[in-house]
């Protein structure tokens, strides 16, 4: 193992970290976290997506929905499977954890309840996925995870377009089709921009920066998020909370609503007269939303039930 | 209206899952033009290619946008089957370029 200022020395040359003999117990910490959270919101969305799928207007697009939920499955294996080689248990983490343990965000928590909902998901939340995985893919300085990234940036692109295509087909309709689309969008839209988490001027220190695990700031990623999904939505016709403003000569993304904010999730619908603060978002991110135990009971359920039929057997 | 230009068309539209273009990936069999309707012989993959659906809105708004062009016409041709020896030599550097085995 190396000493603290051997390690720091590699961080800071900029060279890649091969296995867990080259880390200190600090980075191998920081590392497994960043990697839970990772697989656990691949995993989560597997079962979200798939509640949603079930209501697909095609076989085609039944079929399209079915290919993404098995791909975000393979990237959750990706994370699981490097978090085994640092000395976890892939079935334990997976079957064998309390729900309300998951990292995942907020937004897989509250139910995707339509085709539309689930588009604006793949337009949305992919493109959340995509910034932060396309920042550790360029920047992470554990090797195994960022060359394991290059199939997942691929198939996020293929999540995207069909978020993308299915939101400008579905605004192109008009009237009611066009209308449960801006309802989704009102809603899914502050859920996504929530995602980047606490904003830099509460963060004072990231641990994740220091050791290259990422490369981005929380409100970097965030703005970068933005700058994707606010044009495009305004090109097909969709508001969106949140304009561009010049200062300085740079563009910086604004949201026109207090952020954070409160909302009801039942009714789906945000209250931007209503602020919220930091401390209660952190509150509600702890305690989980309302379906986080029936989603993490759509892969954990049948897991235990077969497990114990063949001990009952044998 | 030359047949290659219909040809370079297709060659700038990319497999939605896969990065490569439809003519080094080998799924476009033949194109024909006559008066203005495009003619394509396409196929897929597989069956039941998920990105089905992407590739042929993606194919007919390429080629709509060719001057001259009024109609895109495509059939979906299982034989002959594709196989990975229809790709061209760059559509194989390019998957191999991503860590895809090919």
């Amino acid at each position: 193992m190396p000493t603290a200022a051997e390690f720091d020395q590699t961080i800071k040359s900029g060279e890649l970290i091969e296995s867990p003999k080259e880390m200190t117990p600090e980075y191998l910490r920081e590392l497994k976290h960043t990697l839970i959270v990772s697989g656990d919101t691949e995993l989560i969305s597997a079962p979200a997506y798939y509640l949603a799928a079930k209501r697909a207007p095609s076989i085609n697009a039944f079929m399209t929905g079915i290919a993404i939920i098995q791909d975000e499955l393979a990237h959750a294996h990706i994370a699981y499977h490097i978090l085994e080689e640092l000395g976890e248990d892939q079935e334990k983490l997976i079957f064998s954890r309390d729900p309300k343990s998951f990292r995942y965000p907020y937004a897989f928590d509250v139910p995707l309840d339509t085709w539309t909902e689930l588009v604006v998901a793949n337009g949305m939340y992919d493109q959340a996925g995509f910034c932060l995985l396309g920042d550790i893919h360029d920047k992470c300085s554990y090797g195994p995870w960022k060359r394991g990234l290059n199939k997942v940036m691929l198939e996020e692109n293929f999540h995207l377009r069909n978020g993308r295509t299915w939101m400008k087909r579905i605004s192109a309709a008009g009237g009611a089709a066009k209308d449960e689309l801006q309802r989704a969008v009102d809603w899914m839209f502050p859920l996504s921009v929530e995602w980047f988490g606490l904003p830099d001027s509460m963060k004072m220190h990231s641990t994740q920066l220091e050791y290259r695990l990422k490369g981005l700031t929380n409100d970097q990623l965030r703005q970068w998020w933005l700058s994707t999904v606010v044009p495009y939505c305004e090109e097909i016709g969709v508001k969106v909370p949140a304009h561009k403003e010049t200062r300085e000569g740079k563009d910086v993304w604004e949201l026109d609503y207090p952020f954070p904010c409160e909302f009801d999730a039942e009714s789906k619908r945000w209250d931007f007269k209503k602020p919220s603060s930091w401390e209660d978002v952190l509150v509600r991110w702890r305690a989980r939303g309302p379906r986080n135990a029936e989603m993490v009971a759509l892969f954990q359920e049948e897991f235990h039930k077969f497990r114990k039929a063949h001990h009952t057997e044998s | 209206m030359a047949d290659d230009r219909l040809w370079a068309a297709l060659s700038e539209v990319r497999d939605p899952e896969m990065p490569v273009n439809l003519v080094d990936l080998g799924v476009i069999y033949g194109i024909r033009e006559a008066d203005g309707v495009v003619e394509v012989d396409l196929t897929f993959t597989a069956m039941g290619c998920p990105a089905s659906d992407f590739i042929l809105g993606d194919v007919r708004e390429r080629l709509m946008s060719e001057a001259g062009v009024r109609e895109v016409r495509i059939n979906i041709v299982w034989n002959p089957p594709w196989t990975a020896a229809r790709m061209t030599e760059a559509g194989r550097d390019a998957l191999e370029s991503w860590g895809l085995a090919v």
